[in-house]
């Protein structure tokens, strides 16, 4: 099926795309959520923050969503790392997320990679 | 002797459930070696036996083929679920196939790129992969929901799913001992 074609958005954090993070490589496919802090109608770029984090996420591909800034978005796509090192998300995907807890949101991202790892570590256990 | 008994009843019962699972940890899932006269019977978590399932995740690909069937793609941010939708039964002369087909029809229309979908459905495998023959869509719109479901994978497999002993691992309980004859 072409969905094997097509990888899985990794959720992450955008502190978690710093760039010695080991999500932060060319080509790596990310979901990201954060609030809009800016946004260009001309370039299709939109600018998201999670507190002192931020993330350039091109727009370009995506339909139908309008954009409003101080709402939350969640963009499924591709990091483009530019010559000058910083992250551009390529998203495939996007929504507006106004309403959710991103207290218990990043709760469950911590509780996920535990239960990821202790699944790697131990698959007898699941 | 008796709680064994019903944790190895459960682990049977969950058989017949729509069991509520990662992407990752369900596409990990094994197949019987053995084919069944049954083939609801053939995957397996930690042996035990699992036929339907529940996924929640952000739909990141859809393809109609022929209007005969619609494949698509349920993203959990831990992997991509294949999911195939059919349609096929518009024609039949069987009023219930054909009541199904208009099920399927509005379960499709559902289908957007971007939406997030509760999908429900049986296993199934196509060319080697496992996929979802699907059986009910809900769309979502709490944006919480993918969070919920998360939460709720994890949990059900650290508390339920893990724990279940599988059903070949129950020996049923021992008569007792005659008593020494009396002396």
């Amino acid at each position: 099926m072409a969905s094997l074609e097509i990888k899985s958005g990794a959720l992450v954090s955008l502190q978690d795309l710093r760039p010695s993070s080991p999500f932060f490589k060319q080509g790596a496919s990310l979901r990201i959520t954060g609030k809009l802090h800016e946004y260009s109608i001309e370039t299709g770029l939109a600018t998201i923050i999670d507190g002192d984090d931020i993330l350039k996420v091109s727009t370009k591909h995506l339909r139908d969503l309008t954009f409003q800034v101080g709402s939350v978005y969640q963009f499924i796509g591709e990091l483009l790392i530019q010559p000058d090192n910083e992250g551009v998300l390529q998203a495939r995907v996007g929504r507006n997320v106004d309403g959710i807890d991103l207290n218990l949101y990043h709760q469950s991202l911590l509780l996920l990679r535990q239960f990821q790892t202790n699944h790697l570590n131990n698959p007898a256990t699941m | 002797m008796q709680k064994a008994t019903n944790t190895n009843t459960n682990a049977v019962a969950l058989h017949n459930t729509h069991v509520k699972l990662l992407a990752f940890d369900l596409l990990s899932l094994t197949q019987s070696p053995f084919p069944s006269s049954d083939a609801t019977t053939s995957f397996f978590r930690r042996g035990i036996p699992i036929s339907r399932v529940e996924t929640v995740g952000t739909i990141t690909l859809r393809d109609l083929k022929h209007d005969r069937f619609l494949r698509f793609a349920v993203d959990d941010g831990t992997a991509c679920v294949p999911c195939v939708l059919w349609l096929n039964d518009a024609n039949s002369p069987s009023v219930a196939r054909r009541r199904r087909h208009e099920l399927a029809a509005r379960f499709a229309a559902l289908v957007k790129l971007g939406a997030v979908a509760r999908v429900r459905g049986r296993l199934s495998r196509f060319r080697g992969t496992l996929q979802v023959t699907v059986s009910d869509v809900a769309i979502e719109r709490d944006p919480n929901a993918e969070i919920f479901h998360r939460l709720d994978c994890i949990l059900l497999a650290r508390n339920c799913y893990n724990i279940l002993p599988p059903p070949s691992s129950y020996t049923p309980p021992q008569p007792p001992l005659p008593l020494p004859p009396p002396k």
